[in-house]
C-alpha cells in the first residue's frame, strides 16, 4: 500500500462568480418561508378541525394530534417571521447570487424536465437523454463520450433492475415497442 | 331478491364486455403474460397475505406453472387502501393480481375509499381464513371463565387487533353484543404486533388468524380459546405438545355464538379479456394442486376451497352483503 | 458457556467456500448500494433479495445480512466524500466527516468511520450472542405506554439538546410529524389530511422524503459552490490505518458511549437514526470542547457511527428473538425470513439453531471481513470523485428516481422526491435543521398510534406513562432532556450567567 495521497482535482469551467450581485436575501426568503409554513398550518389545521379534535372516551380522536401540531408549527412560523421582520442584521445576507441560480437552475430545470418525461416515456429513456443532454449540454464533455456514458449507465440499470432481478419500473412507448 | 339480481347484473356486465375488448386484442389462442406478474398484497411485510403470496410466486416457480418470472408487489398503505387504488387504476393490465380479503367489502364502507370489487375482475377464491380467540396462557382456561373475567374486571378487557372497523374489531363488537362483557379494541399495525401484546400481557386477548399467533402458540406462550366457524378446523396433526387445530373448540360449543370466515381471492384488474382472466383461474387451479399449497394450507390452518366463474360471483354477493350487515350493525360505516 | 459452543457450531456451518464467496460478493454489493446515495440500506437489501430466493436459508441469510453490513460500511463512504449520506443514519457523520474530508483528512475520516463502524457492530454482535436467548422475556415488557415513552425520549433530546434556533427546530419537528400523519390513521381507519388525493392515501414515504431531502437538495446546494474545490484526498494507507487505530483508547469513553446507545436504541425501536444523532449530540454534551464540533473533529465521526452501526446490529436481536423489526432493513430481512419458511420468534432459537448461529456467526465474520474489504477498496469506490460533476449529477438523479420509485412503484414519488429536493435545498440555506424532520417523519405515526394505544387502554389516563418503574424512567429522562438548558443553566450558577451570549443559537 502505498503512502501517496490521492489528489482528485476537477476543473469547473462554468463556476460561479463570487462577485456576482444578489438575488434574493436570506430575509426575504425566511419571511416568505414562514408564511408559506403558516399558510400550510392554518390549511392543515382546518381540515384536522373537521376530522374531529376532541378528546373522547378512547383518548384522542384522529385530528387531535395533527390540529396541535398545526398550531405549534403556525405559532413556531409566526414567532420566526416577528423576530425576522424585526431583526435588522439580517437584511444583508444573500440567498443567492445571480450566477449561482443559474448553476442550480442548470440542474433543477433538467431534473424537473425528467420527472415529466419519465411519466411519458419511462425512466430508461428519461435517464438516458438526462445523462446524455447533461454531460454535453453543461458539463461540454464530448458528444461521444457523453452518448456512450449514458447508454452504458442506463444498460447497467436495465439490466439490473428489469432483466436479473425483476424490479418493475415505469416504462414507455420505446419498450413496449421492443416487447418488455 | 336484491342480492341475486346484483350478482346477475355483474355476471352480464362481465360477459357483455367481454366479445368488445377480445376483438381489441390480437387473435392470440392462449394468452399467457410476458412481462413479470405482479401478486399485489394489500398488507404489509410478513402479514398472512404476504406470506401466501411468497407461497404462490414459490409454488409456480418451483413447479414451472407459468414462463414469466412472479414477483410479490407489498401495497399496505392505508391499510391496504392502496393496493385496492392501484388495482382499480390498472385498467386492463394483466400482469398484476391482487390478493384479496375481506378488505375489500369493509374499506369503501368504513373510510369512504372509492371504490368497488366489482370494477376489478374476479379470478377465483383460493382458501378461507379462520379466526380464533386467544388469550395469555396464564389468563382463562376456558371461553365461559374468559368472559366472567371480563365481565367481574373493574377496567375493560384489552383486545388487540388489526385496523381499525375491519374484521378483527367486528369480531370484538359481536362478542360484546353476544356475552355483555366489555373490551376496549386495541388496533394494532399487524397481527405479529397483535400477537406479541398478548404474549407480554398487554393485551387480554386477541382475535388473530391462526397463522399470526402460531409461533407463540407452539412457544405455549398463548391459549387457543374457540374458534368463530361452525365446525373445528380439520387438521389433526399435533401442532403443540398436547393439541392439533382439531382440539380448539367452536365457539358456538363453548355458548359463544359468533361466526366469521375471511375470504383470500384473487383478482385481476377491471376490462381485461376473458382468455387473460381464463390464464389465472386455470394457473390458480393448478397452484392449489401443489404440494407447497396443500403443505401451506395445513401449517396456517386454512380451509382449502376453490371457487372461480359464477359459483364465485354469487359467493361474493352474498359475503358482501353479509360482511355489509355486519359493518353496519357494528356502526362502523362512515356517513 | 453455552452461548459458546453454539457460536462455535455457528462458525462450523460458515466454513465452506459457497459461504465464504457469497459473503464476499454480498458485501460488495452491499457496499455498492450503500455509496449510491438515494439506495442506501433497506432499498438495497429490498431490491436484491430476490436475489437469494433460490438459495438455502443459511446461505440466503448470511448472504442479506453481508448487503446489510456492506450498506452500513458504504453510507459512510459517500457521507464523508461528498456530504450526502448515502442513509437516513448517516446524516450526522456529515456533520464532521465532510468538514475532515475537506481539511484534507478524507482518509482519517473514513478509517475512523469504518473502525468504529466495526467496534459498534461488534459490540452488538457480542450482545446479541449472549443476550439473544435472554431477551424475549424483557422486550414483552413493551407495550404501547412504554414504546411512547422512547419515542418521547428521542424527541425530546432533539428539542433539549440541539444547536439550532428552538423554534427552527420545532418547526422542523412539527412539520415532521404532521406530514407522517397524512394518510389513514390505524387506530380509528379514517383518512386524514389527503384532501381527497388518492396518492396521498397512501401516506408520504420516509425514505421518498429522505432521498429529495439529501440526495437532490444536495445536488442543488452542489451546484452552487466551485466545484474545482472538491479535490479530496481518499487513499487509506497503512500508517493512516495505524495512526487512527493508535488513537482509539483515547476515545473509549465516546465508543463506549454510543456503542451502549445503539444497542439501547436497536432493540427498542428507537432505530438507528435517532441513535445516531444521540451518539453525535451527547458526545458534543460532553465534550470539554463542544464548539470544535462540526468542524471536522474526530469524534464527531467516532460517535454518531459507532452508535449507528451497534444500533443498526441490535436491530436484528428483536427482529430474531420476538419479530420485532427495529429497523427498516431488519423488517425487510424480516421478509425474508419467512419466505424460506421461517417464523421469526422465540422458538427460532429451538428449531432452527444452525440457521440462527449461523447467522450470529456470519455477523462475526462478514464484520472482519467487511472491514478488510472496505479498508482496501475505498481508492475504487473513491474514484467515483474523479468522474466529472456534470456526469455524476445526472446518474445520482436517476439513481434517486429509481429508488424513489421502486420503494412504492408510485410515479407519485418521483415528483415528491422533487418537491423535497426544493424543501431540503430552502431549509438547508435559511438553516432550518433537517434532522429533526427526518426524525419526526419515521417515528411520527407510531408514536402517535402507541400514545392513544395506551389512552385506550388505560381509559383516557395520563397517568399510564408513571405506572410502573420502567416506563416512568423514561418518560421522566424524556422530560428532564427536554427542560436540559433550563437545568443545565440553573446547576451551573453565576459563571454561565455572565456569559449566555456564548450559547448562540
Amino acid at each position: 500500500m502505498s503512502n501517496t495521497d490521492l489528489e482528485i482535482i476537477v476543473e469547473d469551467p462554468t463556476a460561479p462568480e463570487d462577485d456576482s450581485p444578489s438575488v434574493v436575501s436570506t430575509h426575504t426568503i425566511e419571511i416568505i418561508v414562514s408564511l408559506v409554513l403558516l399558510a400550510l398550518a392554518i390549511a392543515l389545521g382546518f381540515d384536522n378541525w373537521r376530522t374531529g379534535i376532541a378528546w373522547d372516551s378512547t383518548g384522542p380522536q384522529p385530528g387531535y394530534f395533527p390540529f396541535y401540531l398545526s398550531v405549534i408549527l403556525g405559532g413556531a412560523s409566526l414567532y420566526g417571521l416577528i423576530t425576522t421582520l424585526f431583526a435588522r442584521s439580517g437584511g444583508a445576507d444573500t440567498f443567492v447570487t445571480r450566477a449561482q441560480l443559474r448553476r442550480v437552475a442548470l440542474v433543477f430545470v433538467p431534473t424537473a424536465l425528467f420527472c415529466l418525461a419519465t411519466q411519458f416515456l419511462g425512466i430508461y429513456v428519461a435517464s438516458f437523454v438526462l445523462i446524455a443532454g447533461f454531460m454535453r449540454m453543461v458539463g461540454k464533455i464530448a458528444l461521444w463520450k457523453s452518448l456512450l456514458t449514458a447508454f452504458v449507465f442506463t444498460a447497467i440499470m436495465f439490466v439490473t433492475f428489469d432483466v436479473a432481478f425483476d424490479v418493475i419500473m415505469p416504462k414507455g412507448p420505446i419498450e413496449s415497442a421492443l416487447g418488455r | 331478491m336484491s342480492k341475486s339480481i346484483r350478482a346477475t347484473a355483474a355476471l352480464a356486465a362481465v360477459l357483455a364486455s367481454a366479445p368488445i375488448l377480445s376483438s381489441a386484442t390480437s387473435p392470440a389462442m392462449a394468452w399467457e403474460p410476458t412481462k413479470p406478474v405482479e401478486i399485489v398484497v394489500a398488507a404489509g411485510a410478513g402479514g398472512a397475505s404476504d406470506q401466501m403470496a411468497r407461497m404462490m410466486q414459490a409454488a409456480i416457480q418451483k413447479n414451472n406453472l407459468m414462463k414469466a418470472p412472479v414477483v410479490v408487489s407489498l401495497k399496505g398503505g392505508a391499510s391496504g387502501a392502496e393496493a385496492l387504488i392501484y388495482m382499480k387504476s390498472s385498467d386492463g393490465d394483466a400482469n398484476k393480481v391482487l390478493i384479496a380479503y375481506s378488505l375489500i367489502y369493509m374499506l369503501p364502507l368504513s373510510a369512504k375509499i372509492p371504490f368497488n370489487w366489482r370494477d376489478l375482475t374476479p379470478v377465483s377464491v383460493v382458501a378461507m381464513d379462520q379466526f380464533v380467540l386467544w388469550d395469555n396462557a396464564s389468563g382463562a382456561k376456558t371461553v365461559k371463565e374468559f368472559i366472567a373475567a371480563a365481565k367481574a374486571a373493574s377496567s375493560p378487557f384489552k383486545m388487540g387487533g388489526t385496523g381499525s372497523k375491519r374484521e378483527d374489531h367486528v369480531l370484538t363488537v359481536f362478542m360484546e353484543k353476544q356475552t355483555g362483557a366489555k373490551f376496549s379494541y386495541l388496533p394494532y399495525k399487524s397481527g405479529g404486533e397483535a400477537a406479541t401484546q398478548l404474549v407480554g400481557n398487554h393485551t387480554e386477548a386477541n382475535v388473530n388468524n391462526p397463522s399470526e399467533n402460531l409461533e407463540v402458540w407452539r412457544a405455549g406462550q398463548v391459549r387457543a380459546l374457540c374458534v368463530f366457524d361452525k365446525e373445528r378446523i380439520s387438521y389433526k396433526t399435533k401442532v403443540t405438545e398436547t393439541q392439533s387445530w382439531n382440539d380448539i373448540p367452536t365457539c358456538k360449543e363453548e355458548g359463544l355464538d359468533v361466526q366469521y370466515l375471511m375470504l383470500r381471492a384473487m383478482f385481476l384488474p377491471g376490462k381485461v379479456t376473458p382468455e387473460q382472466q381464463a390464464f389465472y383461474v386455470d394457473l390458480f387451479e393448478k397452484v392449489t394442486k401443489t404440494a407447497e399449497y396443500k403443505d401451506y394450507m395445513e401449517k396456517q390452518a386454512l380451509k382449502p376451497i376453490f371457487l372461480k366463474g359464477p359459483e364465485m360471483l354469487k359467493f361474493l354477493e352474498e359475503d358482501d352483503a353479509l360482511n355489509k350487515s355486519l359493518m353496519t350493525e357494528a356502526g362502523f360505516v362512515a356517513k | 458457556m453455552e452461548a459458546f459452543g453454539l457460536l462455535m457450531h455457528g462458525f462450523a456451518v460458515l466454513m465452506t467456500w459457497k459461504i465464504i464467496s457469497l459473503m464476499v460478493v454480498g458485501l460488495v454489493l452491499g457496499i455498492f448500494v450503500g455509496v449510491l446515495p438515494g439506495l442506501g440500506g433497506p432499498n438495497g437489501v429490498a431490491i436484491l433479495l430476490p436475489l437469494t430466493f433460490t438459495m438455502d436459508p443459511t446461505s440466503a441469510i448470511v448472504m442479506l445480512s453481508c448487503i446489510y453490513w456492506g450498506a452500513l460500511f458504504g453510507g459512510a463512504i459517500t457521507s464523508i466524500l461528498f456530504n450526502i449520506p448515502g442513509e437516513a443514519w448517516s446524516v450526522a457523520t456529515t456533520f464532521d466527516g465532510y468538514p475532515m474530508a475537506q481539511q484534507g483528512k478524507a482518509a482519517e475520516a473514513l478509517t475512523a468511520a469504518f473502525t468504529s463502524s466495526f467496534i459498534g457492530s461488534l459490540v452488538a454482535v457480542l450482545l446479541i450472542t449472549f443476550l439473544a436467548p435472554m431477551i424475549s422475556s424483557f422486550a414483552l415488557k413493551f407495550g404501547p405506554p412504554e414504546f411512547f415513552a422512547v419515542y418521547l425520549l428521542t424527541f425530546c433530546s432533539f428539542v433539549g439538546l440541539g444547536r439550532e434556533a428552538k423554534h427552527k427546530t420545532v418547526i422542523s419537528m412539527a412539520l415532521g410529524l404532521l406530514i407522517a400523519g397524512i394518510g389513514m390513521d390505524t387506530v380509528s381507519g379514517t383518512l386524514r389530511m389527503t384532501f381527497g388525493s388518492t396518492d396521498l392515501l397512501r401516506g408520504i414515504n420516509f425514505l421518498v422524503a429522505v432521498i429529495g431531502l439529501f440526495g437532490i437538495s444536495e445536488i442543488l446546494l452542489t451546484m452552487e459552490e466551485r466545484l474545482a474545490l472538491r479535490g479530496h484526498a481518499a487513499k487509506i494507507s497503512l500508517r493512516t490505518v495505524l495512526k487512527v487505530w493508535m488513537d482509539l483508547p483515547k476515545y473509549w469513553a465516546t465508543l463506549l458511549r454510543s456503542s451502549v446507545i445503539g444497542c439501547w436504541l436497536g432493540i427498542t425501536p428507537g432505530g438507528a437514526i435517532a441513535a445516531s444523532f444521540m451518539g453525535y449530540n451527547l458526545a458534543k454534551r460532553f465534550s470539554k470542547d463542544p464548539e470544535s464540533f462540526g468542524k471536522g473533529r474526530i469524534e464527531g465521526v467516532f460517535a454518531p457511527e459507532t452508535a449507528a452501526h451497534a444500533s443498526g446490529t441490535a436491530a436484528l436481536l428483536p427482529m430474531l428473538a420476538l419479530g420485532i423489526p427495529g429497523s427498516g432493513t431488519a423488517a425487510i430481512l424480516l421478509g425474508g425470513l419467512m419466505v424460506w419458511g421461517l417464523n421469526p420468534g422465540p422458538l427460532l432459537f429451538v428449531e432452527h439453531k444452525d440457521f440462527v448461529w449461523g447467522l450470529i456467526a456470519s455477523m462475526y465474520l462478514g464484520n472482519v471481513v467487511g472491514l478488510v474489504i472496505v479498508l482496501t477498496t475505498v481508492p475504487i469506490f473513491a474514484s467515483i470523485l474523479r468522474v466529472p460533476f456534470a456526469a455524476v449529477a445526472p446518474m445520482i438523479v436517476v439513481s434517486c428516481a429509481i429508488g424513489a420509485y421502486a420503494i412504492q412503484n408510485a410515479m407519485f414519488d418521483i415528483w415528491l422526491m422533487l418537491g423535497f429536493g426544493v424543501v431540503g435545498y430552502v431549509f438547508k440555506k435559511i438553516g432550518i435543521p433537517l434532522a429533526p424532520f427526518t426524525l419526526a417523519l419515521v417515528l411520527g405515526s407510531r408514536a402517535e398510534d402507541a400514545f392513544r394505544l395506551a389512552m385506550i387502554g388505560s381509559g383516557g389516563s395520563v397517568g399510564v406513562f408513571w405506572s410502573n418503574g420502567l416506563v416512568g424512567t423514561i418518560t421522566t429522562l424524556a422530560i428532564t432532556l427536554l427542560f436540559w438548558p433550563v437545568i443545565d443553566k440553573a446547576f451551573s450558577g453565576v459563571g454561565r450567567m455572565l456569559r449566555p451570549m456564548a450559547q448562540t443559537p
